[in-house]
């Protein structure tokens, strides 16, 4: 990856590109008005579980849930 | 009432007159230990118990297969619009499943939930010949979403599965999960060229299982020198203060995002849709194993009746002469 032009801050924080779209789209759901908030937030819900496998053996499961993980 | 009173009457001089029926009047699906003690004619019983039993899953699996259509109506739609979200993505990048790369990564998608058919088990047919295709000095992992696909893999490619995913369809699917999702495929995985593997829903009876590739950057750079399509991404302007390189890293990130999202909804809707035709051809089966049954409880029936007769008329005419 060539350093020699300027990173984007997020991108110089660790972040991806969707966790960035994903910030901003929680922004602009957050600005609407009420009876459409509460429907945009429930197009938010996170929930899975994930785990890691190293050499054939599982660890423990992570549960990544609630409304928006970053 | 008279055929019980004579039944009745029948009864009382059987002992005396005959013994212990014999196999030969038994029906083939009555088997000794199930006929009630003591009892003289053929027993209907078991054939009732499994006529029952036959209904009450009949009556199952209907449901099961309304259910499964209320829930195809509603993410049908939601598929059908996701399409728009790759299209653009390929016109401009290109699928090429035939890229030739170092680290391949197969994200395997497929349901939770059983009872739906054999779309899990195409997936994972593919998934293990492309696994197979890939060649010798190449690296193949694994990404399995789902718990179906979980269990087939575990079976003989344990070492080269890098992540799991569950639960994915406790909440309705959403692109913030899906984007998470991608996410924390794209911070563990190291890769070149991502190929997802998913049924795609064609229409209700035809789900084809299909394979999506994204390729990273580095890749998609290598492959706009060697000209095709990739190789007209240097005649686009690039607005901004953002060099080729990075646009092409957003890109490839949010395309893995879309395709995903994408793929997740369509295998979806193919579970639903598989999971009504398997109902529905089991409810027909049900209902095949009920009219059968009937016909054998029915000749049990007569026959019982038959032999009763039999007895009692004989059993008289021995009183009389």
């Amino acid at each position: 990856m060539a350093s020699n032009a300027a990173v984007p801050f997020w991108r110089a924080a660790g972040m991806t590109y969707i966790t960035y779209s994903n910030i901003c789209a929680n922004l602009v759901r957050n600005c609407l008005k009420e009876p459409y908030k509460a429907e945009a937030l429930t197009r938010e819900k996170v929930h899975f579980s994930i785990s890691t496998w190293n050499d054939g053996k599982p660890e423990k499961p992570v549960l990544r849930s609630d409304t928006l993980e970053d | 009432m008279a055929m019980a009173a004579i039944r009745r009457e029948g009864r009382r001089y059987a002992p005396l007159l005959f013994p212990r029926p014999n196999a030969a009047v038994r029906s083939s699906l009555v088997s000794e230990e199930d006929v009630p003690f003591g009892a003289r004619s053929i027993s209907t019983q078991v054939v009732r118990n499994r006529m029952k039993s036959v209904r009450n899953i009949q009556k199952i699996t209907k449901a099961m297969k309304m259910v499964a259509a209320s829930k195809l109506r509603a993410i049908q739609v939601r598929a059908e619009n996701s399409r728009g979200l790759w299209q653009p993505f390929t016109a401009l990048l290109g699928d090429t499943p035939s890229v030739d790369v170092k680290k391949n990564v197969i994200v395997t998608i497929s349901s939770d939930k059983g009872l739906c058919g054999g779309i899990n088990s195409t997936s994972v047919k593919i998934s293990k010949a492309l696994h197979k295709f890939s060649g010798p000095d190449k690296e193949t992992k694994y990404v399995v979403l789902g718990e179906k696909a979980k269990a087939q893999m575990v079976r003989d490619s344990k070492k080269d599965i890098l992540l799991t995913i569950a639960e994915l369809q406790k909440n309705p699917l959403n692109y913030t999960q899906v984007s998470v999702l991608a996410d924390d495929i794209l911070k563990n995985v190291e890769f070149d060229a991502l190929r997802i593997v998913f049924n795609k829903f064609h229409s209700v009876v035809s789900f084809l299982p299909t394979i999506s590739t994204v390729l990273s950057p580095e890749v998609v750079e290598r492959e706009a020198e060697s000209g095709g399509k990739l190789g007209e991404l240097d005649s686009y302007e690039v607005e901004g203060g953002e060099t080729k390189a990075e646009i092409l890293q957003n890109l490839s990130e949010f395309q893995f995002s879309c395709v995903l999202f994408n793929a997740v909804l369509e295998n979806a809707c193919s579970e639903q849709g598989a999971r009504m035709s398997a109902m529905d051809s089991s409810s027909r089966n049900a209902g095949d194993m009920l009219d059968r049954l009937t016909l054998t409880y029915n000749r049990t029936r007569q026959a019982s009746i038959t032999t009763e007769l039999i007895e009692i008329i004989s059993g008289a005419s021995a009183l009389e002469g």
